[in-house]
């Protein structure tokens, strides 16, 4: 009989063997009964963490109730933000699209993996999708449009303006690359900066 | 139920494939959204996940487990592979707007569970945690994680196993 698989199984039910090795693990368990069990439970935890829901990757919050006094605003401000869709439609048809893009990407931001980091300076947050795919950038207190720029390699791109919505600015940016800085800024100053770990 | 369906999954049983779908069509594609973060990549993978597994001879034995799990493995191990092979991500709102219609399964997120699986890994320790991590939300291999932590593939292994075992009884795997 071949070796026992042992720690394999649980890269087996994750998925990080290649087909050599996955197959070597099939052809053994078919033959042992204790690596079928080891195998099965390994299957069983990995299925245990999918159910445990999809935003797990989102860092954990100070507190439960620091975490709500967060949400609160920023559900607020989605829900607004989507409220005048239905005036837009029978305004702008072309907007209204848009609206309704935006809408439904917000609600996918709200269910897909994702991490959250501050801004050093404001009261201001980002949130984005763990291969770069999105952005949301979220300025607390926000009386005015506040410009979201892209640090890198010693230069600053302007992604575009936070609207206020409520008291809260909200920027979504679907983005096909990872940006690893951003800044808020005010006339040409550098008010806050937030650096993103992937 | 579950043990008349695997061994009728098993055996090939047309009324079986059917009725896995049914059952566990939903974790399914969650598993598979998981790791693509696409709707539609994620229900075309759950698709051709089975249909390879109702393809080959012998894919499903019960010496592989649970059958709901060792779908959902299947899916993720698809799932994975298609994520690697992605050259490119199309943009999320072009992708969102063609969408013809919504999900329940993704759009109703269980606070509780998701909060109960936050918690179960924050008490894992760091070296258990982030290969753990790496393995299955970044989808690494274990030689990569072994390299990027400039550890040994033999240590990563262990702590990996260590960790989804951990998290695994945490969580209720393998009631």
């Amino acid at each position: 009989m071949s070796e026992h698989i042992g720690d394999d199984a649980a890269l087996y039910a994750l998925g990080t063997l290649d087909e050599t090795e996955r197959a070597k693990v099939e052809s053994h368990v078919d033959a042992c009964d204790a690596c079928s069990r080891l195998l099965a439970q390994a299957l069983d935890d990995v299925t245990a963490v999918v159910e445990a829901g999809v935003q797990s990757r989102m860092p954990l919050p100070a507190s439960r109730s620091n975490w709500r006094r967060w949400f609160a605003p920023v559900a607020a401000a989605i829900v607004l933000a989507i409220l005048p869709t239905a005036y837009l439609l029978q305004q702008n048809l072309a907007m209204h699209r848009a609206m309704v893009a935006e809408s439904q990407a917000m609600e996918r931001v709200a269910t897909s993996p994702h991490r959250m980091v501050a801004f050093t300076g404001m009261d201001a947050k980002v949130m984005y999708g763990m291969h770069g795919s999105w952005y949301v950038v979220i300025v607390r207190n926000a009386k005015a449009p506040v410009d979201v720029a892209w640090m890198h390699d010693g230069t600053k791109t302007m992604l575009g303006k936070a609207e206020p919505h409520g008291d809260v600015a909200l920027l979504y940016l679907p983005k096909s690359h990872r940006m690893d800085q951003l800044a808020l800024v005010s006339n040409d100053h550098t008010m806050a900066q937030a650096t993103l770990v992937y | 139920m579950d043990e008349v369906l695997s061994a009728a999954f098993a055996a090939k049983e047309p009324w079986a494939f059917d009725d896995a779908y049914q059952r566990y069509g939903s974790l399914l594609y969650s598993a598979a959204y998981q790791v693509l973060d696409d709707r539609e990549d994620a229900r075309d993978c759950v698709q051709e996940a089975l249909a390879r597994v109702w393809r080959s001879p012998d894919s499903y034995t019960r010496a592989r487990g649970a059958l709901r799990s060792f779908l959902v493995v299947c899916v993720r191990n698809e799932a994975i592979t298609r994520l690697r092979a992605k050259t490119r991500r199309l943009r999320v709102v072009e992708r969102v707007a063609a969408l013809p219609q919504e999900h329940a399964e993704l759009g109703d997120v269980d606070v509780i569970e998701r909060d109960r699986l936050r918690a179960a890994l924050a008490t894992l320790p760091a070296e258990q945690r982030r290969p753990l991590e790496m393995a299955y939300y970044e989808q690494k291999t274990h030689t990569e994680i072994a390299r990027e932590l400039d550890q040994p593939l033999g240590t990563v292994k262990s702590r990996i196993a260590l960790g989804l075992r951990k998290l695994g009884a945490a969580l209720g795997g393998g009631r």
